[in-house]
């Protein structure tokens, strides 16, 4: 009890704004619809799992008078059970359908949320056609008028799927069997996809399969698991990947000239993460140079890009979110795991922040650099 | 297949919102009477035609019962006994007794007094409507009448907040009003047994809000009134004595330790009789096994926070007020609040629902103008807050709380039933809930597996079968009594005792002078050195467990000084 107060009276100056939440299961995904709405989806293999739609509290998002509403509640809007866990789920823009993926990972589940009622509905699945055991693919949404589904479990499966014609779009074409850990759709031609390697690279699907590459995982590391995120406006203009390893390595690159990273840096984490599966690398949206991080231990580190020097050496982190340690309710000797993390689209020091013993954050943290 | 029907009658567009009607097993029961806050007409009452246009209410109704003192609860009670007309008992827990008159008193004098209502109910008929109330204790069974009988649960939410169990026979149902799952600092957390009702009654907002901490509300307290007071401003906390006002006293001394500050706090004199009035009301409420679950000190008695006297609140420097009344009506809280309204460094902190006509709904329905008495305008330039501290069930909550009530039936009020269809789901799916005339019936026994077969038997069948011999655990203790005369004088002077105390239990004196209660047998030995000690020897198998730590605590007090 004693730390928890400890830490409460703390978060008083941390944190500009403050929300705890226990859900009926933990989830792994934390994916928006607009800026006041969140899907949440259960992982566990045993039994059914429950996708959820909440809406945020009303006062996260009215502009003004945020002291007239006292409610803090999130909303269950729709809901609905998926027979497997889902370990990653994606709304399809501009629609009411969603797309989940989980084990087993021979196919991809779509769903409705439904408009006059409660529901969120299974109506069709896409075929992934390698079974491959204990791997699940990664999906991705190329968003417009006929939606296309990317998805792949390996680069030579990685194909783009017409949702409604289930017809193949595009396909990789190689035989390359690297395992993905992340694909990501930066507008209507091109995606990023990252290796469990560290191998990254980003593809033109106008053209057949011809990536521009990093040559090898960020130098520095031996070995692990990575993932990646495309965002953020580094030194220079233009979009940076920034590059997460299971050994607390952070690389950026330059989406021009991916076969030279711009800088590196060891993360304040204790390593390896003990799931490097959760890893999570996201840029702010709100924020210049600014990334998040998690999955190595029940915080969520926020790291200013631009404070970094050169390659390997030790950064500290801008901000670190504690409070799924702190706050843990079950009171079972192992701390819970950040499953996943995000940031809000509109307000940018806002994140939302899910663990494994189900708690659910929103916090909107003080950068202390900033002068009053 | 029983037949039990519900009807809400609510008051406005929302339906179930504050009074429900169930005809069980014959029987008529209306659930609570609430008003609709949202109304000054007609349309804040339920709709009480719909009961029986002609015949009367007394004769129709069996009994009414209220849950908690909130006003969307509660508020439309005197008209409903007083100018609708209902003669009949009206059940209510002991606090929610001597907290509802005063509420609606209150309701009244704005009603009339601000907003010059003229068909309102008088101070008179809240008195005769109060006549009629018969209060209960928490799991006392309450027979209404020859077939009607009545249970009320601890639902924790506020002061005297009850769930009540409705039984009919062997059909009963249960309606939960307002409740929580998750205990606070010191209300604790609602409890029902596996009573197995044919139906649940809930409300349906509940099932689909997922509550943010109680930790989070307090931080979010504690750091607008550390903000202000830093600042150098003053912050009012107008409160309704008998309740929340208690909770964050707590709350604020607690930080205000920890985090060593100076700035007065201070609680508004009429507020200290009140809080002893509360605390009496509460201190027998508690007398229940929630008491645990409770902060253990004197939450009456504060170190940092004084007694308030007007003169204070031009006081220059930051401070913080609880004062009376609540919404900013009338009294001492509207006196501070006029002091203090013009500087934006101020802040007031309104910790619940106003109702309209008063400055407290003005401020919150974000108006910055407000005319006073004499066409005075005051301009509001202080930070304006609203902070709910209501404690209630969430999803998770309800599945708790059907989990532990085992109904048949879940009945989901105020929700549109087309758009539950994912929580009608989800409810079933948690417990399988099935429509069935017959009830489950818990057995104990034993699996075991003979000639490919399950058989389930009694657990000594079974030992039987295994050829294992059966083992007895038992217990001894050994109680030091003073007495210097013969064992079987004690050993009797121990049998008449436990006779007069254990009226439930089968006592007996058995010829060799030791005592037997049901399965426990008591025998009293000399003390070999000391003359003037007798030893009993207290044996107890594992399955009396409880009798026997308890005979052992009874008997350590010793034995009353009988005449012999």
């Amino acid at each position: 009890m004693e730390p928890a107060e400890d830490w409460l009276v703390e978060s008083l100056r941390l944190y500009q704004d403050f929300h705890a939440f226990d859900l009926s299961e933990a989830t792994r995904v934390l994916e928006w619809i607009g800026d006041k709405g969140v899907f949440v989806a259960g992982y566990e293999s045993r039994k059914k799992n429950e996708i959820l739609h909440l809406t945020l509290p009303f006062r996260l998002s009215v502009k003004e008078n945020q002291g007239l509403f006292p409610e803090r509640d999130f909303k269950v809007r729709h809901g609905g059970f998926s027979d497997r866990p889902v370990f990653d789920l994606k709304h399809v823009p501009d629609t009411r359908l969603l797309v989940t993926s989980g084990l087993p990972g021979c196919y991809l589940q779509v769903w409705q949320v439904a408009e006059d009622s409660d529901v969120i509905q299974a109506v069709s699945t896409i075929a992934v056609h390698e079974k491959e055991g204990h791997l699940w693919p990664r999906v991705a949404i190329f968003s417009s008028v006929a939606p296309g589904i990317l998805h792949g479990v390996r680069l030579s499966s990685l194909k783009v799927v017409d949702l409604e014609s289930q017809k193949t779009m595009y396909t990789s074409g190689v035989s390359d069997s690297d395992e993905l850990s992340s694909l990501q759709v930066l507008d209507a031609h091109t995606f990023a996809f990252c290796c469990t390697s560290g191998r990254l690279g980003l593809v033109d699907t106008r053209q057949k399969w011809a990536p521009s590459e990093n040559l090898s995982p960020c130098p520095g590391s031996g070995g692990g698991r990575w993932c990646a995120e495309v965002g953020g406006r580094g030194r220079g203009p233009g979009p940076h990947i920034a590059s997460l390893g299971s050994d607390g390595h952070l690389c950026l690159l330059d989406c021009r000239d991916l076969s030279h990273p711009e800088s590196s840096v060891q993360c304040a984490v204790s390593t390896p993460s003990p799931a490097p599966e959760l890893l999570r690398v996201t840029w702010a949206p709100g924020l210049d140079n600014c990334l998040a991080i998690s999955g190595f231990d029940g915080t969520v580190q926020v790291y200013d890009v631009m404070s970094w020097d050169g390659m390997g050496g030790q950064a500290e982190p801008l901000f670190t979110h504690r409070g799924h340690v702190f706050l843990d309710g079950n009171g079972i000797d192992t701390a819970p795991l950040v499953t996943t993390h995000t940031w809000h689209p509109q307000k940018p020091r806002t994140l939302l922040s899910a663990a494994s013993d189900a708690s659910l954050h929103v916090w909107d943290w003080v950068d202390l650099r900033a002068s009053c | 297949m029983p037949e039990i029907r519900v009807t809400p009658l609510g008051a406005g567009q929302d339906v179930g919102r504050s009074c429900i009607l169930v005809s069980i097993g014959g029987k008529n029961v209306m659930l609570d009477c609430g008003m609709h806050m949202g109304f000054n007409d007609d349309r804040r009452f339920p709709d009480f035609s719909y009961i029986t246009r002609n015949g009367r209410l007394t004769d129709f109704l069996d009994c009414v019962i209220i849950s908690h003192f909130h006003l969307d609860h509660c508020g439309a009670l005197p008209y409903f006994s007083e100018m609708v007309g209902y003669d009949g008992p009206i059940y209510m827990t002991h606090p929610t007794q001597a907290i509802c008159p005063i509420l609606l008193e209150d309701y009244r004098k704005i009603a009339v007094d601000k907003k010059g209502e003229a068909n309102f109910f008088t101070s008179q008929m809240i008195k005769d409507c109060m006549k009629k109330v018969v209060a209960v204790h928490l799991h006392q069974t309450v027979q209404v009448d020859d077939e009607l009988e009545i249970k009320a649960y601890y639902a924790g939410h506020v002061l005297g907040a009850a769930m009540f169990q409705i039984k009919v026979g062997s059909e009963s149902v249960v309606y939960t009003g307002d409740y929580n799952m998750t205990p606070d600092r010191h209300l604790g957390a609602a409890w029902i047994d596996k009573c197995r009702p044919n139906l649940l009654i809930t409300e349906s907002t509940y099932a689909t809000t997922i509550r943010d901490s109680k930790r989070c509300r307090e931080r979010d307290f504690l750091k607008k009134v550390h903000e202000t007071v830093e600042r150098g401003g003053k912050v009012l906390i107008p409160v309704f004595a008998l309740g929340r006002a208690q909770e964050l006293c707590i709350l604020l001394e607690t930080f205000w330790e920890r985090v060593n500050l100076k700035a007065p706090i201070y609680f508004s004199t009429g507020l200290t009789e009140k809080a002893n009035h509360y605390y009496k009301l509460f201190i027998t409420w508690t007398n229940q096994k929630i008491r645990k679950t409770f902060v253990q000190r004197n939450m009456f008695e504060f170190k940092h926070i004084k007694a308030f006297d007007r003169a204070f609140a031009d006081n220059p420097g930051p401070m913080v007020v609880f004062a009376t009344p609540g919404m900013l009506h009338a009294g001492q809280s509207l006196q501070i609040f006029r002091k203090w309204a013009g500087n934006e460094k101020n802040m007031v902190i309104m910790p619940g629902y106003c109702v309209q006509g008063t400055v407290g709904h003005k401020i919150l329905s974000g108006q910055r103008k407000l005319e006073m008495e004499g066409r005075q305008v005051l301009e509001v330039k202080m930070q304006v807050e609203y902070m709910s501290f209501s404690a209630h069930a969430d999803a998770k909550g309800i599945m708790q709380l059907v989990g532990q009530a085992e109904p048949e039936s879940v009945l989901l009020v105020h929700g549109e039933a087309k758009k539950m269809e994912f929580l009608k789901q989800k409810i079933e799916q948690e417990f399988r809930l099935l429509p069935s005339a017959k009830k489950p019936r818990l057995l104990h026994g034993t699996l075991i597996m003979k000639d490919s077969s399950f058989q389930l038997v009694s657990s000594e069948q079974a030992l039987k079968e295994l050829g294992l011999a059966e083992h007895q655990l038992r217990f001894t203790c050994r109680v030091h009594l003073h007495d210097s005369r013969k064992e079987q004088e004690t050993a009797a002077r121990v049998y008449s005792h436990l006779k007069s105390v254990l009226k439930d239990h089968c006592v007996q004196h058995l010829p060799d002078g030791s005592v037997t209660v049901e399965s426990i047998l008591i025998q009293a030995a000399a003390h070999s050195e000391d003359p003037g000690t007798k030893v009993l020897l207290v044996s107890w198998t594992y399955q009396d467990e409880e009798l026997g730590s308890y005979l052992t605590s009874l008997l350590k007090k010793g034995l009353p000084q009988a005449p012999s």
